[in-house]
Formats: C-alpha cells, structure tokens, sequence
C-alpha cells in the first residue's frame, strides 16, 4: 500500500531522481527524467549511465560520484557552476532562451548498514531561476556600464573618469611609476555650433571621440571631461611618449574631416600634456597643470601641442 | 559578558562538542584532499549580529565566500557561511589544481566547504541527539562588498553567530578560513540546553 | 594496590568523560592535566601506570608528550583519546608507542574492552 503510494508520488514530482550503484548504473529513474530525457524504459534500467547521458562529463562524473561514496557526503552541482549536466528538455521553451534545461543537482549517499552502495541524485529544474538571473545580471551590467559612460560619445564620462585618475594617481605615487594626462578641447567649437548647428556639433564631438579612441593603447583611459574637452590617462608613460600620443592624436583630427549631411567640417584640437611631478600631491594638480598647458596652446594659436610648465623641456610648439 | 552568557563548564563543554566535530570534518577534508592533514584546536568566538557587520568588515576582504543553509528538529537551524581570505583561497587552489573536464575552482571549493560545513554540523548535532539537513551550497560573491551589503538587510533575523576560526595545515601548504554559523535565538535556547543536560550527566 | 591513573586533556568536559568511564572494579588514583606540560610535569616526578591522552591540546600536544616519553624512557601505558581520526595520526601515535586509538567522544565499553586487552582488568 504504501510502496504504491511512493511510487505514484514519486513519479508525479517535478524533481528528476534516479538511483546509481556504485559501478554508475542506473538502478531507477521516476517519470520526470523519463519523460524529459525521451528515452524508455527498458534502454535505461540496469545500463551504464554514460551510455544512456553520452553528454556527462565522464571524469568529473566519476570523481564526483565516488568522493559521495568514499566519504558518505552529499554533494552538489549548481546551474551556476554548470547550467546542465543533463542534456534534458524543459517546460519554457517559448519563454526562455536556453535549449537545455538548468539544473540544480543533489547527490544523496543512500546508506545502508554503514555502507554506501547507491547514490541518489535528485534533478531540479531551475530553467526559470537561471533565466531571470542572467537578465538581471546582464541588467545590472548594462547598469554599471551607462554609469561609467557618456552617451553622446561613448568615452567615459567625467565622474568614472576622474575616478579612474584618483587611482591611477595614487598607484603610481605608491610604486613611483609614471604617469601623464593628455587634455584637448575642439577649436572654434563655439563658431562651429553657430554655423552648422547643435547636430553638427554632436556629430564632430562623435567622430573626434572616435578618432582619438582608436589612437591609444590598451589600459590607456579617455573620458569627456567637459563640453568640447577631452582627456586621456596614460599610465606608465613619460612626457616624451605622453607626447607622441599628443601629437598623433592632433595630426590624426586636423587631417580627418567630418561628414555632416553632405558637408565637410575640418576641425583642430589644442592639446596640453602633464605628467606627474615629485611636489603633485592630488591628482588634481595633474589637472591643472594640463589645463595651463592646454590654455597656453590655444593662446599660442590653436592646434598645436603645449607641455605642462614644470616640465624640464618647458614647451614645445608644433606645426 | 558574550551573548550565549556561557558559564565556564557550559563553554567547555561547547568547545569540545565542536573540537569532536572538526576532527572528523577535518578527516573528511583529508580524504577529500588525498592528504594529511594537521590540525589545530579551533578557535570559538560569539559574535553579536550587530558586532558580525564589524567584524566581518575588519577582518575579512574574503575572495569566496560559500553559503549553506541548515536545519534540523528542535528549532536548530541557520546559516553556515565558510570565508576564505584571497592568499588562502590562492593556496587552496594550487593545491587542488585543475585539469581540464576536472573539477572547477568554483566546483572544488563549493564541495570542499560543503564537506567541512555538513561533516562539521552532522557531528555536531549527533554528539546533541540531532540530525541535520541541508540547502544546496552557494558560492556568494567574489568581493565581500556582497556579502556585507547582504548581512546589512539580514542581521536583524540573527541574535548571534558562532565563528569558528579552522585553522589547517595540508603538508606544505596551511592555509585558514572561517566557519560563521548564523544561529537564530530559539536555537541557541535549545543548544544550551543539551548543553546543560550533558553537563548534568557528568 | 591502586593504579596510577592520569588524565591529560584541555576539556573539562573530556576529563569527566574518561574518569566517568573508569570501572569501578579497577581501584584507581586519578590525577588530571591540562594540557602536555603539565602532564610530562607530573610523570617525571612520579610512576604513572596508564595515561589518557588527548592529542589537540596548546603548549604540548599529544604527540609532543608521546615524543618525550620516548626520549625521557618513561614507560607507561598511553591511550590516546582524540577527535583527529585521521588514519595517519591514528598510525603516527602507534608508532609513537601509544597501546591504542579511541576516537573521541568515548565510549565506556569500548575503553573497559582497551583496559581488558592490555591486563589492567
């Protein structure tokens, strides 16, 4: 009476079980699997559990399987670690994306007199739960990205970007290494506006941003400091790459024109470089002493490249 | 003066009932790890809910941090949290090492500390005529910011943990990391109990 | 004649265990020791003629008292009595002259029987 009653409940779960004896064949399965699994009976009970789920991880199935019966200790496989172990079908076909089923998985020692002969596994189906967690992340990513960015132009925006430089500046003060900071600002943007519009002006911020972008190395960061102003960290860089980067990135704008609803806009950058001196306490002293030299470019006539005072060379002005 | 107000012998008596369980949790982690290992005596501290926060804050910037829920008859139950710090974790990894279609690093750790967790907490309760289930292991978060952060919304349900400091040695390497049981107050009722019945019966 | 008896563990608790499960048939003079110093103190200055000895103790730990007996010669009975089941700690105290491993908590049959194998009952 009451083995039917097991039975009947058993195969009515919504949770997978099968039954393994130590040589990994499959002693019983409920319904659930059965059904999921598309495979009768009679090619399952008594065979390998390999031959009949080809796709297991063999060696990582087995390891698993026998610390369960070395050391009579339940186990557990989760969708996080691995989405499936089972290649089985699920109930949200429509509304999920993922082909297979995601599984949590228990592995039961089943004792008998002091010994472990039989594992017990126990499959639930957590398809939903995998489901609206990788949205949520993927969610929380898109999150903490629009956080760091500006929309306009994709570079980081002012507040990641400053925050990227506080630690950038306090890691090389830590460990001595080098650092410098690159500012520009679009010339004439003001006239720029006037003579082809805020459009156009979003467009030249756009393909300047891009332009510059595709210049630096990796590790380097660009964000948009303010309206037309640029800038860009570059760790472990001395003032002569810092101003290599500089110039390339002017000669890079000035020879580019931009695209705007048939017409051509030619436009300059005024660039100041900084890097790091022994009495820079801040980091917004790096800042300033690019923004002094940034001003000087401009008032020495605009596309060129001006270094930060302090700096041994003093100035240099291209073109 | 702590939270469980213990008097010496019901704090010698808890002590021992934990050493008896870490030594044979310990036995399944050299098993597990196909190795000696030594052990040293475990290292009990009470920790108000409030105090967890600060503590967990001060002394832990745990890289793994693995959850698992208990519970048992008589209102025991709660959380155990194992805490591992980064050079610890680091450790561990070397020693378990990785081969392909083996074991992840996530995978070996989250069945390490469910070894340790559910040895632990199986011997515990039968030394106290329990028996235990258990919740399906989580690896939390790779930071702890997580964790506290999560503590922060949970403390309020905890009147008290446990932290049990393990401290292993595994042949060349030694490597610590921290069980935190999370215990509601009607289950520390209840253990103090047993604990006093088992004090009256020597 | 009594026997010299002397319980060596850092838990109140496991004390009072071991000296619950002596048999009464077995005429005894307990002394108790706190952890491995104190017990090798107290075999230095007197015979002892069983000692119970839990492993995982601070300042001196089991193995550290079994190491001294074996370099001082003191010979005595030693049933060890811990929680480290390891198999290789099991075998380690073996070597070390120990008569036998009891795994912690301990069992008043299966200490009456280790007392029976080895004549003190």
């Amino acid at each position: 009476m009451l083995d039917a009653l097991y039975h009947n409940i058993t195969n009515r779960l919504n949770t997978g079980i099968l039954i393994l004896d130590s040589d990994f064949n499959i002693v019983m399965w409920n319904r659930f699997l059965e059904v999921h699994a598309n495979k009768k009976d009679n090619n399952v009970i008594g065979k390998s559990i390999f031959t009949v789920f080809p796709e297991l991880p063999k060696k990582w199935f087995e390891r698993k399987l026998s610390s369960v019966i070395q050391l009579k200790n339940q186990s557990f496989c989760g969708w996080e670690q691995r989405h499936h172990l089972f290649e089985l079908s699920h109930s949200r076909p429509i509304t999920t994306d993922s082909h297979f089923m995601a599984q949590n998985c228990t592995f039961l020692p089943v004792e008998v007199e002091g010994e472990v002969k039989h594992v017990c596994l126990l499959i639930e189906d957590v398809t939903d739960v995998c489901h609206y967690q990788t949205q949520l992340n993927k969610a929380l990513e898109d999150l903490a990205l629009s956080n760091r960015i500006d929309g306009l132009t994709q570079a980081f925006n002012r507040k990641h970007w400053e925050e990227c430089l506080a630690s950038e500046f306090s890691r090389a003060r830590r460990y001595n290494y080098d650092l410098a900071l690159v500012m520009l600002d679009l010339d004439q943007f003001k006239l720029l506006n006037d003579t082809f519009g805020h459009q156009g002006g979003d467009k030249v911020l756009i393909d300047t941003a891009k332009s510059v972008n595709d210049l630096l190395r990796m590790g380097d960061m660009f964000g948009r400091y303010g309206g037309e102003e640029f800038a860009v960290i570059l760790p472990n860089t001395d003032l002569v790459g810092a101003e290599e980067v500089a110039e390339r990135i002017r000669q890079t704008i000035a020879s580019n024109t931009v695209d705007y609803q048939g017409r051509s806009i030619n436009v300059t950058v005024s660039i100041g470089v900084a890097v790091i001196e022994a009495e820079d306490t801040r980091y917004e002293d790096l800042i300033s002493n690019a923004d002094i030299a940034l001003y000087e470019a401009k008032s020495n006539g605009r596309n060129r490249v001006c270094l930060a005072k302090q700096c041994p060379t003093k100035e240099t002005i291209v073109a | 003066m702590n939270a469980f107000d213990l008097t010496e012998d019901q704090q010698d008596c808890l002590q021992e009932l934990i050493n008896v369980a870490m030594g044979q949790a310990s036995d399944q982690l050299a098993r597990y790890l196909d190795t000696f290992v030594y052990l040293k005596v475990p290292k009990i501290e009470q920790v108000k809910s409030e105090q967890l926060l600060v503590t967990l804050n001060q002394d832990l910037k745990a890289t793994a941090v693995v959850s698992q829920g208990f519970f048992g008859y008589e209102g025991i139950r709660g959380e155990a949290l194992l805490m591992y710090q980064p050079q610890d974790s680091n450790r561990l990894a070397d020693l378990l090492g990785y081969e392909a279609d083996e074991l992840t690093f996530d995978e070996q750790i989250i069945d390490l500390s469910s070894i340790l967790t559910t040895t632990f907490l199986n011997v515990f309760a039968s030394q106290i005529d329990n028996q235990m289930s258990y919740s399906a292991p989580r690896l939390l978060s790779p930071n702890l910011g997580a964790v506290t952060q999560h503590l922060q919304q949970q403390a309020f349900n905890w009147d008290l943990a446990l932290k049990v400091r393990i401290s292993y040695q595994v042949t060349d390497y030694s490597f610590n990391c921290d069980m935190v049981l999370l215990i509601p107050e009607q289950a520390i009722i209840n253990i103090k109990t047993v604990i006093d019945r088992i004090l009256e019966e020597f | 004649m009594s026997t010299n008896v002397l319980i060596c563990d850092d838990s109140n608790l496991a004390r009072k265990q071991v000296f619950r499960s002596l048999p009464e048939s077995l005429s005894t003079d307990v002394q108790l020791a706190k952890n491995g110093q104190e017990a090798l103190d107290i075999l230095r200055d007197k015979k002892i003629d069983i000692l119970f000895l839990d492993l995982t103790m601070p300042v001196i730990d089991g193995l550290g008292v079994l190491q001294a007996l074996k370099d001082d010669n003191i010979e005595l009975a030693v049933f060890v009595i811990s929680a480290d089941v390891q198999p290789e700690m099991q075998s380690r105290v073996m070597d070390l002259g120990a008569k036998a491993f009891l795994r912690k908590p301990v069992q008043l049959d299966i200490l009456n029987e280790n007392l029976k194998t080895h004549g003190f009952l």
